[in-house]
């Protein structure tokens, strides 16, 4: 049971390509299985997220490879079977909501109800209306809702005919911070209830951290990693991985050294750049690649430096601030090293250091916080 | 003016009321079979990819850049008893289809057709297809979803082109002369009636005529504008 996705699709600039033999401009290529849990896919824009949920809804058919979904085959190359959409059985919530805007909200709502009389459909629209909290929208246009009525009743559009696997194509883009945090929580509550899988994509990895049950994290039409948020997030296996999930500072290529089996540290050495991280469970090879998230680097007035003195200490100029509302992002360049570290502190912590652009400051690289890929 | 009053009962129907009612009996038959043609071709044109789409396109939008003399003229070749249409007609029933009211409504739906295709197939590409999406995500087939989502989202274009093509066939005068020539109490509308009656010197008739002609047009777009703007969507 669950989802298995084995799928290939490409995309040529212009139809001639093909048969001249031009590689495609995008190629996909993504496998993956999941059980019936909450699926988040997270990447950049033009990696491949949409085309692949496309590809499960039979919006788009794959140019090779097999979707199946709870043991139901939607889609195999080889036995030259496409299911067509309508019988896939699916929920779809579009990034643009797609409500009928010649419809009322029960009409949307009930578009989807097929083989029920009349009543069964009150009845289920009710229930819709009431799972998603929009009882009393019934008899509006969508012109007439805002852009989190819009969203919710597009869920209960796509939730009414009970469908077998929910797909969300960015639904939460164009919605503010609050009511982005409720509906995150009802697609959660909806998928424990409804127990079926739900397929998300964003590229916000704040939302992917947030609702995910697993993360699969796509690159450039690739499937990079796949593992529970927190896997990804703290155990990144690749740069692309690394900055997807917030990474902002990370040097590749560094020479593993001065492993101490005793303290479990190790040396990593970036060109005259040298930090102490602790060693991991296993070294893959003597070179690997490091980062650190922003908000894991601390910041020390220049004074502090005798009390800290030692680990992983650089002193660093400040060569802009930005205001991210409750914190300040700061770019420094290591003095020594002329190189650059993105750093994130709270508000109240950056007001105490009394510093600006141009002053100089201690940066210090948390060992525990190193992640290594 | 005063002579205007001159034309007694009987003129009155020949002249007048016999025009009026063949012009809009020929744009009426020919703007629905346009208007249900056109939508379908329309349709397949915006949503479809099929061998030999761009001839498809050329052939119907022809006919909006050829003289209607060309039009005329290639309809009676087919459809003359000794044409390729008009031969196995004939044939069989014995009827040749020229002159009759029947011809003009064939030739108005042809010299109309790019109108009402232009103006849909734009209306039907300007549809979001997420729409048609997600009508066939809740399983819906394409049918029902270009009946009860395509069509309404896109019926301020459809009904333009259905005015266009209505004033189109009101007006039409080169192919219908040709083809259905000028049968007084048959096939004389009201544009080639007015050339008639300006060709007779008959400058009265033509200008009463016209001025009917003009109001006609004048009250159907008015009252279209007002149903339109009526739409919200």
């Amino acid at each position: 049971m669950g989802i298995k996705v084995d799928i290939r699709k490409r995309y040529y600039r212009r139809k001639s390509d093909k048969k001249k033999g031009i590689d495609p401009a995008f190629m996909l290529d993504a496998s993956f299985e999941t059980e019936n849990e909450l699926v988040v896919l997270f990447g950049r824009s033009g990696s491949g997220k949409t085309t692949t949920l496309q590809c499960i809804a039979g919006l788009l058919e794959p140019n090779g490879g097999k979707i199946a979904v709870n043991g139901k085959v939607y889609f195999d190359c080889h036995k030259r079977v496409n299911l067509p959409v309508q019988e896939r059985s699916l929920g779809y919530v579009f990034q643009n909501y797609a409500l009928f805007p010649h419809m009322d909200v029960k009409k949307n709502i009930a578009y989807g109800l097929k083989g029920l009389s009349t009543e069964e459909k009150e009845n289920r629209v009710s229930e819709m209306l009431h799972l998603l909290h929009i009882e009393g929208l019934e008899s509006n246009y969508p012109s007439q809702l805002s852009g989190g009525q819009k969203q919710r009743v597009a869920l209960a559009r796509a939730l009414a005919p009970k469908p077998d696997i929910l797909l969300l194509d960015e639904p939460f883009s164009a919605l503010d911070m609050v009511v982005r945090m409720k509906l995150r929580e009802i697609i959660t509550e909806i998928q424990r209830e409804l127990g079926i899988p739900v397929f998300f994509i964003t590229h916000n990895h704040v939302e992917a951290f947030t609702i995910a049950d697993k993360v699969v994290i796509f690159h450039d039409g690739r499937i990079q990693q796949i593992g529970t948020p927190e896997e990804v997030f703290y155990h990144p296996q690749n740069r692309h991985v690394a900055e997807l999930v917030g990474l902002s500072n990370i040097f590749e290529d560094a020479l593993v050294h001065d492993v101490n089996e005793m303290h479990k540290t190790l040396r990593l050495k970036c060109g005259d750049l040298q930090v102490l991280a602790d060693k991991p469970e296993k070294i893959l090879s003597d070179t690997v690649s490091w980062g650190i998230r922003p908000e894991n680097l601390r910041i020390l007035p220049l004074q502090d430096k005798c009390c800290t003195e030692g680990e992983n200490l650089f002193r660093a100029h400040i060569k802009s601030i930005m205001n991210k509302g409750a914190s300040k992002v700061l770019t420094l360049e290591i003095a020594e090293h002329r190189r650059f570290l993105i750093a994130e502190i709270a508000n109240h912590s950056f007001e105490e250091m009394e510093i600006t652009t141009g002053d100089e400051c201690l940066a210090s690289i948390q060992r525990t916080k190193i992640v290594m890929f | 003016m005063d002579s205007l009053f001159q034309i007694t009962d009987d003129k009155m129907l020949e002249y007048i009321w016999f025009p009026l009612l063949i012009t809009l009996k020929i744009a009426v038959a020919s703007t629905f079979i346009v208007a249900v043609l056109g939508s379908i071709i329309s349709y397949f044109l915006a949503r479809r990819e099929f061998m030999g789409k761009w001839l498809a396109d050329v052939l119907v939008t022809l006919p909006m850049v050829l003289p209607p003399t060309v039009t005329g003229y290639v309809l009676v070749v087919l459809l003359g008893k000794n044409g390729a249409i008009g031969g196995i007609i004939y044939n069989i029933t014995g009827w040749t289809i020229l002159f009759t009211w029947q011809v003009a409504v064939i030739a108005a739906f042809i010299v109309s057709l790019p109108l009402m295709v232009k103006t849909t197939t734009a209306a039907i590409e300007a549809v979001d297809r997420d729409f048609e999406y997600a009508a066939f995500t809740l399983g819906r087939k394409e049918l029902e979803t270009a009946l009860f989502i395509t069509f309404p989202l896109a019926k301020k274009g459809i009904f333009a082109g259905i005015v266009l093509s209505f004033a189109r066939a009101v007006g039409e005068f080169g192919a219908t002369l040709m083809v259905a020539g000028n049968i007084p109490g048959r096939t004389n509308t009201m544009s080639i009636a007015i050339y008639s009656a300006f060709q007779a010197g008959n400058n009265e008739l033509a200008n009463l005529l016209a001025i009917i002609l003009v109001t006609i047009s004048l009250l159907s777009m008015a009252i279209t504008a007002k149903l339109v703007n009526s739409w919200k969507i």
